[in-house]
This record gives structure tokens, sequence and C-alpha cells, in this order.
């Protein structure tokens, strides 16, 4: 089986990371149509015990935390790498401590679920900014002799 | 993409299986390039030019269609 030798030729290395795309949009098309079948038929909490959502979602994550790589190359780099993560830390940890805050006046609420859901959507969302941080001060150090 | 690959090729009397294995592709790759429907990488153009003892030059050069119609102007 060719897949199974190790591929030289730049050309087929090429069409195969196509073929693995097709194969791969095939599949993400079936888990949805799997999941939508599972959501008409057993609703969202249906849906939600099929392991095929996790996939899914784990899958789905990647691919966008992937992407970044991409996106950062075409932002302008000049601003610093550090005040754009500043910035988003100072809005991230004011739309937290409001959800914090909401949620521990929210009736069946205590002080602690609000501590507790805050820092959740504190620490979950800072994992994006970190490795986007992380990629463009690594993008601004290797071009950095150019400018 | 039109190239002299085909020439130089036959000047150093190699096959296209032959070329192939010394830059380490298939012999499909080698009949796309010469054909012009590959469009290989610049690290592949140097490893043939060193087989086929030729410059990126003499190989792969085409001149700039604009600055073509330049000259017969001209």
């Amino acid at each position: 089986m060719m897949s199974l030798q190790r591929i030289n030729d730049e050309r087929l290395i090429l069409k195969n990371l196509q073929n693995i795309r097709v194969a791969y949009a095939i599949q993400t098309l079936g888990i949805i149509g799997v999941l939508g079948y599972d959501y008409i038929t057993k609703g969202m909490d249906g849906m939600k015990e099929n392991p095929l959502w996790i996939i899914f979602i784990v899958s789905t994550t990647i691919l966008a935390f992937l992407s970044m790589n991409i996106s950062v190359d075409y932002e302008n780099n000049k601003k610093s790498p550090k005040r754009g993560f500043v910035i988003s830390i100072v809005v991230l940890t004011l739309i937290c401590t409001s959800i914090g805050f909401f949620t521990a006046l929210s009736e069946g609420f205590t002080v602690m679920d609000g501590v507790f859901i805050g820092g959740i959507f504190l620490i979950c969302g800072m994992v994006p900014f970190l490795f986007l941080f992380g990629i463009r001060k690594k993008r601004r150090d290797e071009f950095s002799d150019d400018e | 993409m039109e190239n002299q690959l085909k020439i130089a090729r036959v000047k150093v009397n190699l096959t296209q299986q032959q070329l192939a294995e010394k830059v380490g592709v298939t012999r499909q790759t080698i009949s796309l390039i010469e054909k012009g429907k590959y469009n290989p990488t610049l690290k592949l153009c140097l490893k043939i030019c060193y087989t086929v003892n030729k410059s990126l030059d003499e190989i792969f050069w085409v001149e700039k269609e604009s600055n073509n119609d330049v000259i017969t102007k001209n």
C-alpha cells in the first residue's frame, strides 16, 4: 500500500495532503449528518450523549487553533503582541467578572458559584489569547531582523 | 510553465526514470514538469539543475509576457 511507505516525492506529498483534506471533509459531513439525525430524533441532550459530539467539538477546536497560525501571518505586525494580549486579557477579565457577579446574584446560586463560573470562563478564555500571543511573539522574533 | 528540462535531460543522456531516481521523485513528476503541468519547488528545481549540469536560468527561465510585448513593439 502506497501510504505505508514513506513518500519522498513533493508532488505526491501535496497530493496526499489534498486527499486527506477530501477525506476529512467527508468525515466531518458524516459526523454532522449523524449528529443532526440524533438532534432531530433525540433532541439536544440525546445528541450530546453521542461520543461523536466530543470528537466533533475537539476536532473543530483544534482546527480553529491551527487556523490561528495562518491568520496571524495576514495581520500587519505593527502593534506589539504584548499590547494586544494585555488589552484582550483586560476585556476578558471584565466580562468574566460581570458573568461571575451576575451568577452570584441569580437565584439558586451562591457567591462561590459565581467565583467558580467566572474563574472557569477566565481560564478557558485565556487559552486562545495565550496561544495567539505565543504565535505572534514567535513570528515577531523570527522576522524582526528584516524590519 | 514552459521549460527546457527535456532538452537538457536528453543532452546528458538520462531517461525520465533515471533523472527521477537521482533527484528522489517519481517518473510521473518529471514527466509533468517537462510538460509544464506541475510547478516544482525551488528545492526540486535546484536538484534537477545540479543533476543535468545546467543553471536555473537555462532550464526554467521564461521571459515575462508583458516584457515580450514591449520588446516586439520596439
